[in-house]
């Protein structure tokens, strides 16, 4: 469903991401794991559209979504969420939610219930904890019309019992037949709901395939372990 | 239009004006270099300046030196307690710089009306004036009053310039203003350095608004106008850098004084803003080039 | 007494039509317009030069709106772009190059003299301030309107993380210019009532100190809140005239340097101790 071949990317000489080039199969959930300075957000950065590419083309669906602006990209159905949370703070949920999709009372209660977050829709953002807004973040990113979400890290951060419910969030939308590209460090999470990882080492990527293929791997072990 | 062999003195004219603009945007510049907000309120420092000096000399009859380092001294009390009064309590609670531009504004009217308040709105001359000689040097002209202003721009600068590539606290205050955390680890103290940013801008307010009242004369609303050419020198400059602030300051006085050449009488006032409004359409980073990215 | 009265409210519902504007744009979207005046003045200069060569007001009024959102769509257009500081200076830099251009171009200014004999709008000052109060009640109704919409949450979704809003399929810059397009259109407004009042319009509307008092009372009021608007405006007009009848034995110039400082002191202190001011709803 999404592609990407040969994007790069330098800031001032360092080549954040180099000739990258993996795909992203419609119904999957495929995680990108790598070191950390690896280029994993900076990759999310260019597919969301808030970096540019230096080269290379990315397609959504066959459509060449390479440089468009993020606005654009959203509308195409790329719903997002970030490393640190981004909510709109002064802003109750109903309205966070609002901007993600001008909806009904009802279907925003729906989103809510489906992250697990039990709070009114008049409560302010800023007055959420900061594991609340994750949610709220992640139900936003939910509730926008896509075909394909991206999770930048959802579970860096917060405490074990929202961590949990993020893990059971993400199980439900496998269930559900979504298609998710998630950033994660927690191996044993990533092993237990990916269908496809995709190994990303200073800008390159290293492996991409099946876990139990991915793991066993010589080069993706000295990446993450050392030479 | 006027021949061109009046331009040596618009050059010497352009020069003079140009470095008055310079102290004004050099303490302008240094105190956004290093706490990232626009220092309005150094106009007001340097009206105070130019009043303290108008006091000490003419209402006092104290001697100019003896006026001179008083004014330099009462300067650096105002601005630190600036500092202690508003500048501290907006950080303390982390305010935007927005917030702390408004606030120097605020600041700078406040003191337009409180010397209203203390010397009355009359225009007041500062007496030293009588005694200014006029040197002919045939191509130009030029006052004892006015050598003094290039004599004590070029030593400021150059004291500047020694404060900040040879001292500690010139590495101290590049570290913060490159990255406050970082110089924090390494154990600068931002408070303590900050204190002696706003000295190092009272001294030149201070200098500045005494040379500003010599040259021109003194009414309560004079710190206005000057640190309206301070912002428009430093953006013109590059508005994060100190010397680019000196240079644009220079480049006003003179495009200024030598447009005259080329523009009808009376347009004087427009050229500074006519060079303001092209350097914010066509090219922001100002003339050494301070980077504005994209959002 | 009561033609003082009159007067009092004339400023204060001309007042309310521009902080509430400025509010749209800096408390409501983020936009620190810090030369906001200098389409107020766009708008009163219009307006004055239209009359003053025969046209009627109810051309010159909208006509003011427009002038000055035109050029407020113009300079939008070309800095909202960039990092947030660049628009503040570069605003801040245009209310500069308004006082410059309003003293020097003088074959359509005429300088530092102005513009006098603006024809009025209502001659009697009792009924133009009844019609005041309707101009600003329009321009409130429709401004809290606008912030209640969906373009009014985009606008604050903007101020509250412009690269959220983005990634959620908002064009941004699009609505970052509208907000500021709306904006200085009623600031015209307000100039073009503001011309036709006092009847004498000259630079010194762009002064530095008429700008802080408008600040005063949006920052007063609190930002983000039609209502704090209102407010602020109200308090700085009640302090300001208290003060008008408080010291009648010191010299005017006195008077009017203490109001000045007072004023000044007020709006440190909510600066540093109250940020959201009367009734905001986002701090400064």
């Amino acid at each position: 469903m999404l592609s990407l071949k040969n994007i790069s990317k330098s800031f001032g000489g360092v080549k954040a991401v180099n000739k990258c080039t993996f795909a992203v199969e419609e119904n999957t959930i495929t995680s990108l794991i790598g070191p950390n300075g690896a280029g994993k957000t900076t990759v999310f950065n260019i597919i969301s559209g808030l970096t540019k590419p230096d080269a290379g083309a990315i397609r959504l669906e066959n459509k060449n979504i390479t440089g468009m602006p993020a606005y654009k990209i959203a509308q195409n159905g790329i719903s997002r969420t970030f490393q640190i949370t981004k909510v709109f703070r002064n802003l109750t949920i109903r309205d966070n939610l609002r901007i993600a999709k001008n909806t009904n009372d009802d279907e925003m209660k729906k989103v809510l219930q489906s992250v697990y977050l039990e709070k009114s829709l008049d409560t302010i953002a800023s007055e959420l904890s900061y594991g609340q807004q994750r949610l709220l973040e992640l139900a936003r990113a939910l509730l926008m019309p896509h075909t394909l979400v991206m999770l930048d890290e959802p579970t860096a951060g917060v405490n074990p019992r929202i961590r949990r419910e993020l893990r059971q969030i993400l199980k439900n939308l496998k269930r559900d037949g979504k298609t998710v590209l998630l950033i994660e460090h927690d191996m044993e999470f990533v092993m237990d709901i990916s269908n496809r990882i995709v190994v990303l080492n200073e800008g390159k990527v290293l492996r991409e395939g099946k876990p139990k293929d991915v793991v066993k791997d010589k080069r993706v072990l000295e990446a993450y372990l050392g030479k | 239009m006027p021949s061109i062999d009046i331009l040596p003195q618009l050059i010497v004219n352009g020069l003079i004006a140009g470095s008055i603009y310079a102290l004004a945007a050099s303490g302008f510049a240094i105190v956004y270099y290093v706490m990232k907000f626009q220092y309005f309120s150094h106009g007001a420092i340097m009206s105070i300046g130019a009043y303290l000096f108008f006091a000490f000399l003419n209402l006092m009859g104290l001697n100019y030196i003896a006026a001179g380092l008083l004014t330099i001294a009462g300067c650096i009390i105002a601005t630190l307690l600036s500092n202690w009064f508003i500048y501290m309590p907006l950080r303390k609670r982390r305010a935007t710089p927005t917030v702390t531009l408004i606030a120097s504004i605020v600041l700078l009217i406040l003191t337009s009306s409180l010397i209203l308040a203390f010397f009355g709105s009359s225009t007041k001359t500062i007496s030293l004036t009588k005694y200014n000689k006029t040197f002919d040097f045939g191509i130009f002209t030029i006052t004892a009053i006015q050598i003094s202003i290039l004599i004590f721009a070029i030593l400021l600068f150059l004291f500047l310039w020694f404060v900040f590539k040879k001292t500690k606290l010139g590495k101290s205050m590049r570290a913060l203003a490159d990255n406050k955390d970082v110089a924090q680890i390494v154990g600068i103290n931002p408070e303590k350095i900050y204190n002696y940013t706003f000295v190092i801008a009272a001294v030149f307010g201070a200098v500045g608004g005494m040379l500003l009242g010599l040259e021109q004369n003194l009414y309560p609303r004079m710190g206005i106008p000057i640190i309206i050419k301070g912002f428009i020198s430093s953006v013109v400059g590059g508005l994060g850098s100190v010397p680019g602030s000196i240079i644009g300051g220079l480049f006003i006085g003179l495009a200024e004084n030598v447009g005259v050449l080329f523009l009808p009488t009376g347009y004087k006032d427009v050229i500074s803003f006519s060079v303001l409004l092209l350097f914010l359409l066509f090219r922001p980073q100002g003339i050494l080039g301070v980077k504005m990215r994209n959002v | 007494m009561y033609e003082y009265l009159i007067a009092v409210f004339a400023y204060i519902f001309i007042y309310i039509i521009i902080v509430v504007s400025l509010n749209l744009a800096f408390g409501f979207t983020g936009l620190v317009n810090l030369g906001h005046m200098a389409f107020f003045g766009v708008g009163a200069y219009t307006s004055a030069l239209l009359t003053l060569h025969g046209t009627p007001w109810y051309i010159a009024l909208p006509a003011s709106g427009l002038v000055a959102c035109t050029f407020g769509a113009l300079i939008a257009a070309v800095t909202v772009r960039l990092k947030g500081d660049y628009f503040q200076i570069v605003t801040l830099g245009l209310a500069f190059i308004a006082i410059a251009v309003s003293r020097n171009w003088v074959s359509l200014t005429r300088g530092a003299l102005g513009l006098p004999g603006v024809p009025d709008i209502i001659k009697n000052n009792f009924y133009y301030m009844l019609f005041l109060f309707a101009v600003a009640f329009l321009s409130v109704i429709f401004i809290y309107w606008l912030t209640n919409s969906e373009i009014g949450k985009i606008f604050q979704a903007i101020r509250d993380d412009e690269t959220a809003a983005a990634i959620l399929g908002k064009n941004t810059y699009f609505y970052k210019v509208l907000s500021i397009t709306i904006s200085t259109f009623f600031a015209g407004i307000a100039g073009s009532l503001f011309a036709h009042y006092i009847n004498l319009i000259d630079p010194t509307i762009f002064d530095l100190e008429f700008f802080v008092i408008i600040l005063a009372m949006l920052i007063v009021g609190g930002l983000a809140s039609i209502s704090g608007s209102i407010s602020g405006v109200f308090f700085v007009s009640i302090f300001t005239t208290a003060m008008h009848f408080a010291f009648t034995s010191i010299s005017p110039e006195l008077i009017g340097a203490m109001r000045q400082m007072l004023l000044m002191l007020i709006l440190l202190l909510i600066l540093i101790f109250r940020p959201r001011g009367i009734l905001g709803k986002v701090d400064v």
